[in-house]
C-alpha cells in the first residue's frame, strides 16, 4: 500500500507541503501542517514527524503514525501519539555525518528543532558554490513511503513559488522567452553542501551536530569571503568551530578589523593556538588591536616558548614602528656556511622564514655584518663561502623606533625588498619586507 | 576536493585590506556613535523643510509635540539598537527569518515606494538649494545624480562623512539664530509642556504627521540596527548604547525645537508662508542677514546630497538582505545586479520625477514624510513583536509595561495618520 496518493512528482516542496490539512482516520480535524522534523545525522535526511500549530502552540506527530499523504490531507492513525512541544524527542544513534558533538549523546534523548525554523527563510553556507545564500524552499524527494531531504532552493523561482506567483511568472515568461534558463533549471544545492548556522537558543537549548564538516575542507581564502558576509554571532559560531591550523589561515585572510572581532570572544587558550599557527609578525599586530589584560593571558598560553618570547619582543615597540612591523623569522646565515650550506638551510625552513631573497649574514653574537641576495649566490660556484660573495660596507639597515614612513621612504630609497632592523649594538632584531608595510601604504 | 586543502605556509598570506566599503563606513560612523548619527541623519531635506514650515505654519503651537516624539524615538531607537546587541543580525534580516517571504517582499516593496520618496525629497532638496544660487534644477538635478551614482559605486565614504559633518553645521547657525532673536523663552517652554489641543485645525493635520514621519522613519531602524550590527556593540555594553540612543535623539530634538524657534520668530510673526526654500532662509536672517539664504542653501545641499547618496545605497543594502541576494559595492555588476539594480533605479526614477515641469519641490518634500508616517507603524509592530521572541532577545525581551507604551505609541501614530487621511479626504 502506497502512503502517497495523488503525488505524481517524484519531487515535493516544503512550500507545497505547507498548510496540508490533518485528520485521523475517523475524519475528526487535527490541524494544518507547519513544519516538519527530520533526522539532521543523516546526509540526506528522512522525516520523521510532523507539525502543527493550534492555538499558538506546537504539537508533534510521528512519520510512523501516518497512513495517508497527498497535498490536501494527511490521515494519521487515531491511537497516534500527539505530543505538545517545539521540538521533536529523538533517541540518538551514531550514523553517517556524525560529527565529534554528536558523539556525546549516543543513546541519549535529544531534543530536535523543526526543519523550517532552523533552515528556512535563514541563512545557510553553500559549500559547494563558496558563499552565504538564503534559503527560499527547500525540496524533498519520495522514497518508498518516506520522504528525504535532497536540496535548499535558493533561486528567484522558489522564491517566486513561496509567494504563490510561481504559475503567472511562468506564463509570462514562457510567452516572451520559451528557453529562459529561469524555467529549465531551478537554483538548487545539494542537501550535502549545506552548512546550517544554528542560531543561538537553537545552539544553546539543542546542541545539533547540523554543521557539516566538509566546511573544514574550504579554502582559507573562501572561508573568509564567507565568514565576512555572515552576521556577527554566526560569524563567531563558525569560526570558533575551525581547527586552530585553518582558523590561523583563515584569519590572515579576513579584514584587519574584523580579525580582532572574531578572537574577542574565544578563549585564551584557543587564540594562543590560533597565534601559533600565525606568523610572529602578523600575531603581532593581531595581538595589537586587543586588550592589555587579554595580551598577557593569552601570550602566558602559547606552548612554544620561542613563539612566545618572539611576541613578547614584537609587542615592545609601537604597532607602527619598524620594531612592531618587522617579522623576526629572519633568514639567518653564517659567514663561513658555503653555497651547498645555505640551500639546505632553505630547504629545511622554508615554512618559517619570511622571504628568502635576501640573505642576511651574522656572526655568532647575532651582529649583522653583511648581506646579500639568493640570486647573487645562485650564480656562485659550489665551494663559495658566503662571507666572500656578502656586501660588508655600507650596510642599509634600520633601528626598531623608525616610523612606517620612514621605514617606506628608506626602502624606495634604496630599492629594498626587505630591511634588516638592528639594535643599538648592531644586533639583528629581525626585518621588514614589503608587504609589510604596503598596507600602511595603501591605507594612507 | 583536495586541490581546496588549507596551504601550509600561511606566513605570505597578508590580510586583505578592503572588505567591503559599506561596512567600513558604517564602523567609521560607528565610532561617533550609531545613535547620534542616525538622529543626524535624521534632519535631511524633508526634516528641515518640515520643521521650517511648522514654525511657520503655526508658530509655537505644535511645539508640544515635540517630547512625546522624541520619547517615542528613545524608545523605538532603543527597541532596534538593543535588537541589533542582542540578535547581532540587521532587521530585515529578522523580519525575514521571524515572519518569512511573503511578509519581507511585500515590506520591502513598501519600504522601497517609501524610500522613493525620500530619494524624491532629497533630490528636491538639490533643486531648492540651486534655485537659491539661481542655478536651474535641469542643470543641478542631472549632475548631482551623476555625482551621487558615482559617489556610491567608486566613492571615499571618509569624504562623505566630511560632506556630512559640513552639513550638520548649518543646524547650529539654528541654535545660535534662536539665542539672538532673543525670543520669549517662558512662551517657548509653556508651549512645550502645555499640549495646546484645542486649536488643531484641518490644516495641522499634514504638518503633524509630517512631523511624527520625518522623526521616526522606516530606514532609520534598519538603519540603527546595522550599525549597532556592524559595530559589534557587545550584550555588557547595551547601556552604553541606550545613552548614545537618548544623546541622540535629544540633539536631534533641540536642532528641531530650535528650526521651529526660528522660523516661528522671523516668518510666523510677519505671517509669511514658505512657497519655496528662499522663504525658509529668512528664518537664519538675524544671524546671518543678506548671507541667511547662502547659509540655508549651502546646509541645505548638504544635507541633501549626502542623503541622496546614503538613502539608496542603504534601501538597496536592506532589500538584498531580507531577500538574500548577494549586495556590496565592491562587488560586481554581475555578482550582485540585483543590489546594483535597486540603488541605480531609486536615483534615476529620483532624478526624473523631479525634473517634471510644473512640480512644487516643497511640497514633495512633505509628502515624503507622510508616506513614512504611514508605514512606519507597520515597521513598529515587527519590531515590537520581534523584541518580545525569547528565541531572539533570550533574556533580554520587553517588560510588560514598555510593551503597553510601545503599543500606546503606534495607535497614536495610526490615529494621527488616519486623523490626516480623513481630513484630506473630506475636504
Amino acid at each position: 500500500m502506497s502512503l502517497f496518493t495523488d503525488i505524481p512528482d517524484i519531487n515535493l516542496h516544503f512550500s507545497s507541503l505547507m498548510r496540508i490539512k490533518i485528520y485521523y482516520d475517523d475524519g475528526a480535524y487535527i490541524g494544518k501542517l507547519s513544519d516538519v522534523f527530520v533526522d539532521y545525522e543523516e546526509m540526506y535526511p528522512l522525516v520523521i514527524a510532523i507539525q502543527y500549530k493550534k492555538n499558538n502552540q506546537q504539537f508533534y506527530i510521528a512519520w510512523n503514525e501516518i497512513v495517508e499523504f497527498s497535498l490536501q490531507r494527511v490521515i494519521v492513525l487515531r491511537t497516534a501519539r500527539i505530543g505538545r512541544s517545539r521540538t521533536f524527542p529523538k533517541l540518538h544513534q551514531q550514523r553517517l555525518l556524525t560529527g565529534q558533538l554528536a558523539d556525546q549523546f549516543k543513546g541519549e534523548m535529544i531534543e530536535y528543532p523543526a526543519l523550517g525554523k532552523v533552515i528556512l527563510d535563514r541563512q545557510i553556507v553553500d559549500i559547494f558554490g563558496k558563499k552565504v545564500v538564503r534559503v527560499n524552499d527547500i525540496e524533498f524527494i519520495k522514497t518508498g513511503k518516506y520522504l528525504r531531504v535532497t536540496h535548499a532552493a535558493v533561486g528567484l523561482r522558489s522564491m517566486f513559488r513561496r509567494l504563490g506567483y510561481e504559475k503567472a511568472i511562468d506564463i509570462f515568461v514562457k510567452t516572451f522567452r520559451p528557453n529562459a534558463n529561469y524555467l529549465k533549471k531551478e537554483q538548487l544545492i545539494n542537501w550535502k553542501f549545506v552548512h546550517a548556522i544554528p542560531d543561538k537558543s537553537v545552539q544553546d537549548n539543542v546542541r545539533l551536530g547540523i554543521t557539516n564538516e566538509e566546511i573544514q575542507k574550504l579554502h582559507p581564502a573562501d572561508l573568509a569571503d564567507i565568514l565576512e558576509e555572515l552576521d556577527g554571532r554566526s560569524r563567531e559560531l563558525l569560526f570558533s568551530n575551525l581547527d586552530p591550523e585553518l582558523a590561523a589561515a583563515t584569519l590572515s585572510e579576513i579584514d584587519v578589523d574584523m580579525q580582532a572581532e572574531l578572537l574577542k570572544n574565544e578563549a585564551p587558550e584557543e587564540v594562543a593556538k590560533i597565534i601559533e599557527n600565525l606568523g610572529t609578525d602578523e600575531a603581532a599586530d593581531l595581538l595589537y588591536e586587543l586588550e592589555d589584560s587579554k595580551i598577557n593571558e593569552i601570550i602566558s598560553k602559547i606552548k612554544d616558548s620561542e613563539i612566545q618570547e618572539e611576541i613578547q619582543e614584537l609587542l615592545e615597540y609601537d604597532e607602527d614602528t619598524a620594531g612592531g612591523l618587522m617579522s623576526t623569522e629572519v633568514f639567518e646565515i653564517s659567514p663561513e656556511n658555503k653555497k651547498s650550506d645555505v640551500l639546505k638551510i632553505i630547504q629545511d625552513q622554508y615554512e618559517e622564514i619570511e622571504n628568502i631573497y635576501d640573505i642576511f649574514v651574522v656572526d655568532n653574537e647575532g651582529h649583522l655584518i653583511g648581506t646579500t641576495s639568493l640570486a647573487k649566490l645562485l650564480m656562485q660556484k659550489e665551494d663559495v663561502t658566503v662571507s666572500q660573495i656578502m656586501r660588508s660596507s655600507d650596510l642599509k639597515f634600520l633601528s626598531p623606533d623608525a616610523s612606517w614612513k620612514e621605514v617606506a621612504y628608506f626602502m624606495s630609497k634604496y630599492n629594498l625588498i626587505n630591511v634588516p632592523i638592528l639594535d643599538e649594538t648592531q644586533v639583528l632584531l629581525g626585518i621588514v619586507s614589503v608587504d609589510d608595510i604596503l598596507p600602511w601604504i595603501l591605507d594612507e | 576536493m583536495s586541490e581546496n586543502m588549507p596551504t601550509e605556509n600561511t606566513l605570505s598570506a597578508k590580510p586583505r585590506l578592503f572588505k567591503s566599503s559599506w561596512a567600513k563606513f558604517i564602523l567609521l560612523m560607528g565610532i561617533v556613535g550609531p545613535g547620534l548619527i542616525t538622529a543626524n541623519i535624521d534632519n535631511d531635506a524633508g526634516g528641515i523643510a518640515t520643521y521650517s514650515m511648522a514654525g511657520a505654519a503655526t508658530g509655537y503651537r505644535l511645539l508640544w509635540l515635540l517630547l512625546p516624539i522624541t520619547f517615542a524615538l528613545i524608545l523605538v531607537q532603543e527597541m532596534s539598537a538593543r535588537m541589533g546587541i542582542v540578535s547581532g543580525k540587521g532587521l530585515a534580516d529578522l523580519v525575514r527569518e521571524k515572519f518569512g517571504l511573503r511578509i519581507t517582499f511585500y515590506t520591502l516593496i513598501l519600504l522601497i515606494i517609501a524610500d522613493l520618496g525620500n530619494t524624491m525629497a532629497e533630490f528636491a532638496g538639490i533643486a531648492s538649494a540651486g534655485e537659491i544660487f539661481g542655478i536651474s534644477k535641469f542643470i543641478s538635478v542631472p549632475i548631482c545624480s551623476i555625482f551621487v551614482w558615482l559617489l556610491i559605486t567608486k566613492g571615499d565614504y571618509k569624504i562623505v562623512e566630511r560632506v556630512f559633518l559640513l552639513g550638520c553645521t548649518v543646524y547650529i547657525a539654528y541654535v545660535i539664530t534662536g539665542v539672538i532673536n532673543q525670543p520669549d523663552w517662558q512662551e517657548i517652554g509653556s508651549a512645550l509642556v502645555h499640549p495646546d489641543i484645542k486649536n488643531i485645525s484641518s490644516k495641522d493635520m499634514p504638518i503633524i504627521v509630517g512631523l511624527i514621519g520625518t522623526s521616526i522613519t522606516p530606514w532609520m531602524q534598519f538603519y540603527i540596527q546595522s550599525a549597532v550590527v556592524e559595530k559589534g556593540i557587545e550584550v555588557k555594553h547595551l547601556w552604553h548604547s541606550k545613552i548614545d540612543v537618548i544623546v541622540g535623539c535629544l540633539s536631534m530634538a533641540i536642532v528641531t525645537l530650535f528650526i521651529i524657534i526660528c522660523c516661528a520668530a522671523t516668518l510666523h510673526q510677519n505671517g509669511i508662508m514658505i512657497e519655496t526654500a528662499k522663504d525658509a532662509a529668512i528664518a537664519l536672517e538675524p544671524l546671518a542677514g543678506k548671507y541667511s539664504s547662502v547659509l540655508f542653501g549651502i546646509g541645505l545641499f548638504n544635507a541633501s546630497i549626502f542623503s541622496a547618496a546614503l538613502l539608496p545605497l542603504a534601501t538597496s543594502y536592506y532589500v538584498c538582505e531580507g531577500m538574500g541576494w548577494e549586495s556590496g559595492v565592491d562587488k560586481s555588476f554581475k555578482e550582485a545586479p540585483n543590489f546594483f539594480t535597486i540603488f541605480t533605479a531609486l536615483i534615476l526614477v529620483s532624478a526624473i520625477l523631479i525634473l517634471i515641469p510644473n512640480i512644487n519641490l516643497f511640497n514633495i518634500l512633505i509628502w515624503s514624510q507622510v508616506i513614512n508616517g504611514i508605514l512606519i507603524p507597520v515597521i513598529l509592530l515587527y519590531i515590537i513583536n520581534l523584541c518580545n521572541d525569547p528565541d531572539i532577545m533570550g533574556e533580554y525581551t520587553n517588560s510588560m509595561a514598555y510593551n503597553f507604551v510601545c503599543y500606546a505609541i503606534v495607535l497614536l501614530m495610526l490615529t494621527a495618520n488616519i486623523a490626516m487621511m480623513y481630513f484630506e479626504f473630506s475636504k
